[in-house]
């Protein structure tokens, strides 16, 4: 049985171990599953085994004493006393249990067995640590089964309900709809990455329910769901900042992606965005626009350096009318800046798993504490009226490593010859 | 002084400390094991004003964290931690032998740390990963781990060399009186792998709580954490074999042995697996 168990051990860490470079995906394949049931099977099994002798050890009777035990004790273990009957057990009990009253005593022939026993519950300690295994297995297979898990990707401003799942990339419509209202990427002197943020809001039935940031390491809750900053990219498009001067005054800077259209005041006219570049001909950044009224539409390009371009070359609107910013008049358009627009990659997981993975891994680390540091420690002192005084015994038991347990027996005899002598 | 000039001075008298050890393994007075305690002491010592003082000028550089977000500084602390432990282990047990057997590597990791190509000893600020409070922590408990398993290691070096010498020279007493017996050494060994085991399971533990909030998932089958787990069934294993075969001596040795092994290539072995873990 217990091979078996070192073995089944062995099993699920063999298939681990060498496959994860190629087999990508072994931890959710059938016969991992396999495995991970027979593990907890034998698991199960071996403690079930070895529950009856572990509960016969915590209720085993303390009197009559395991046989054997007052045989071949070293000398200093025998304490010979010309004190009272009385006061040597009184004597006895005070050392046994300072604090606490927990000492057990019985009749013997010439006098009285006392017995404490200690970290009785100890024996339990590697029950919890395997009870704690099976719950995070348990919490695994729940996660994997009830739990949920996709990705979204949304440039700044963008908003959208439909996320891909992870594994199969199948889309799936949430019933509330996110929104990037901005991404921050900060570096460092160095170049190294300093922060990610999204800053998001959570729309359902268009009202804004929620607004946060995520960050790595810090994200967000909504709807029992987790976002979590994934990652970021660049998007193919650009935003562009454009304002236009009208009989003298200068308009609020207008954000412009490709394709989107804006209506200019005091006229009927809508302009178009037809293409946002970062540099053009060697030319710098510029925008084409597409002008219409009812009457006639007009398109023509709008370079941020437009001043340096016309400088060097003179009679440049004449020649090229589509370079001249001014062309649907009386507007005079200026292009501010060209800014690269980010996206980010969120995570949304839900795992119903994790309270029981979580209540596993405590209950395994103080199992292993309990185990390891807490010993079933059994001491039985038999006080005798022998014709030549008292004659007190010491002796123990204890379930774990001797040296500690003998020493404590050791001190116990000093503790006791003290009080005699006092 | 600068952090990185003291850590070299201790990379030398960590080598120093070994050579002593080495003297009393072999020459066996003990005025050469106290020379190596003391050698062993102010390295430590020295070490850890240094750990410390570059902890501070993160902080005058105003990028503070503690020193262990690089390879280069868990290098250094890993040797740091298998030093104390090792040293609070040699005053308890009261023999000096076993340092000729842990040194060694404590101070290989030294050396590792300052001459291996494209380690980068500078002070670097944090990633947006890393910037976590679970940072410390884990790498903590992890490394705590990871010591214990060296001393365990060390212990077991030592077994096989004094069965081996028994073996040889079974009739002359005076050439073992100085080593520790072998029951010592079987306790010695399973109970550094007993601390190595908590602590391991900490760190996997509180790695995990720390994946779940940077990463999204408390396990991600990272080549990082399979080793992690490998390293801590081994040790499981063992005590198993302790516990409920009674297996003691030579076999804990060679699984202690093995366990160190697992141990290294979960640090440094996986480092060229593709990895979720690659800070460190």
């Amino acid at each position: 049985m217990v091979v078996l168990f070192i073995v089944a051990t062995l099993i699920p860490q063999q298939s681990v171990s060498p496959e994860f470079a190629w087999l990508a995906d072994i931890y959710h394949s059938r016969v991992f599953y396999i495995l991970m049931a027979l593990f907890s099977l034998n698991l199960i099994i071996c403690s079930l085994n070895r529950l009856p002798l572990t509960i016969r050890q915590y209720r085993a009777s303390h009197f009559p004493p395991p046989s054997g035990l007052f045989e071949n004790l070293p000398q200093n273990r025998t304490i010979l006393t010309h004190k009272k009957m009385e006061d040597a057990e009184q004597r006895v009990e005070a050392s046994l249990s300072p604090a606490i009253n927990n000492v057990k005593k019985t009749n013997t022939e010439k006098g009285h067995l006392f017995y404490r026993g200690r970290g009785r519950f100890s024996l339990f300690g590697v029950y919890m640590v395997h009870l704690g295994v099976l719950v995070i297995i348990a919490g695994a297979v729940a996660g994997s089964i009830w739990g949920f898990q996709a990705e979204i990707r949304l440039a700044e401003g963008q908003e959208s309900n439909v996320v891909q799942l992870a594994g199969s990339g199948t889309e799936h419509s949430l019933d509330f709809t996110v929104r990037c209202e901005k991404f921050v990427v900060e570096f460092y002197d160095t170049g190294a990455p300093k922060t990610y943020r999204s800053d998001l809001s959570f729309i359902r039935d268009g009202k804004k329910m929620h607004r946060g940031s995520v960050l790595v390491n810090h994200p967000l809750s909504f709807n029992g769901l987790r976002f979590y900053q994934a990652t970021y990219g660049v998007s193919e498009d650009s935003r562009a900042y454009l304002r236009y001067e009208h009989t003298g005054r200068e308009s609020r800077e207008i954000p412009v992606l490709r394709g989107e259209t804006f209506d200019l005041p005091d006229q009927k006219a809508k302009a178009t965005v037809l293409r946002v570049e970062e540099n053009i001909m060697q030319l710098g950044p510029a925008v084409k626009l597409r002008i219409e009224t009812n009457k006639n539409k007009v398109e023509f390009w709008v370079f941020q350096h437009i001043k340096k371009i016309a400088d060097v070359n003179p009679g440049l609107f004449s020649a090229v009318p589509v370079f001249n910013p001014g062309r649907f008049q009386p507007l005079v358009f200026s292009l501010q800046r060209v800014e690269n627009q980010y996206f980010t990659g969120l995570q949304i997981v839900r795992d119903p798993g994790i309270p029981f993975v979580l209540t596993g891994g405590i209950m395994l680390l103080i199992g292993i504490i309990v185990i390891f540091f807490v010993s079933h420690q059994r001491v039985w002192v038999w006080v005798e009226q022998e014709p030549d005084g008292v004659k007190i015994r010491v002796a123990g038991r204890s379930n774990r490593y001797n040296e500690a347990s003998q020493r404590q027996l050791d001190d116990l005899c000093i503790k006791i010859e003290r009080g005699l002598s006092a | 002084m600068n952090h990185t000039m003291i850590f070299n001075y201790v990379t030398f008298i960590y080598f120093l400390a070994f050579v002593l050890y080495l003297f009393k393994l072999v020459l066996k007075k003990e005025s050469w094991g106290y020379a190596a305690s003391f050698a062993a002491w102010t390295g430590m010592l020295g070490h850890t004003f240094s750990l410390m003082l570059r902890w501070k000028e993160s902080y005058d550089r105003g990028i503070g964290h503690a020193p262990l977000a690089n390879l280069y500084e868990s290098l250094i602390f890993f040797a740091w931690s298998i030093m104390i432990l090792y040293l609070l282990i040699e005053r308890r047990i009261k023999n000096r032998i076993l340092g000729a057997f842990v040194v060694p590597v404590a101070f290989l990791i030294m050396a590792y740390a300052s001459i291996a190509p494209g380690i980068n000893s500078g002070i670097e600020p944090l990633i947006p990963a890393l910037q976590s409070n679970w940072l410390t922590t884990h790498v903590l408990t992890c490394f705590m781990g990871y010591a214990a398993f060296t001393v365990a290691f060390g212990g077991g070096l030592l077994y096989f060399w004094k069965s081996i010498r028994d073996e040889k020279g079974s009739n002359d007493l005076t050439l073992n009186d100085h080593l520790p017996s072998l029951e010592m050494l079987d306790i010695l060994i399973y109970q550094s792998v007993m601390i190595g085991f908590v602590f391991l399971a900490m760190g996997i533990i509180t790695g995990s709580v720390w994946a779940h909030y940077a990463w999204g998932a408390y396990w991600s089958w990272d080549p990082k954490e399979i080793w992690s787990l490998i390293t801590w069934l081994i040790y499981a294993i063992l005590l198993h074999a302790r516990y409920v075969r009674g297996w003691r001596g030579k076999r804990m040795a060679m699984l202690a042995i093995i366990g160190f092994a697992s141990v290294l290539f979960t640090y440094l072995g996986v480092n060229v697996l593709v990895s979720l873990h690659n800070y460190i």
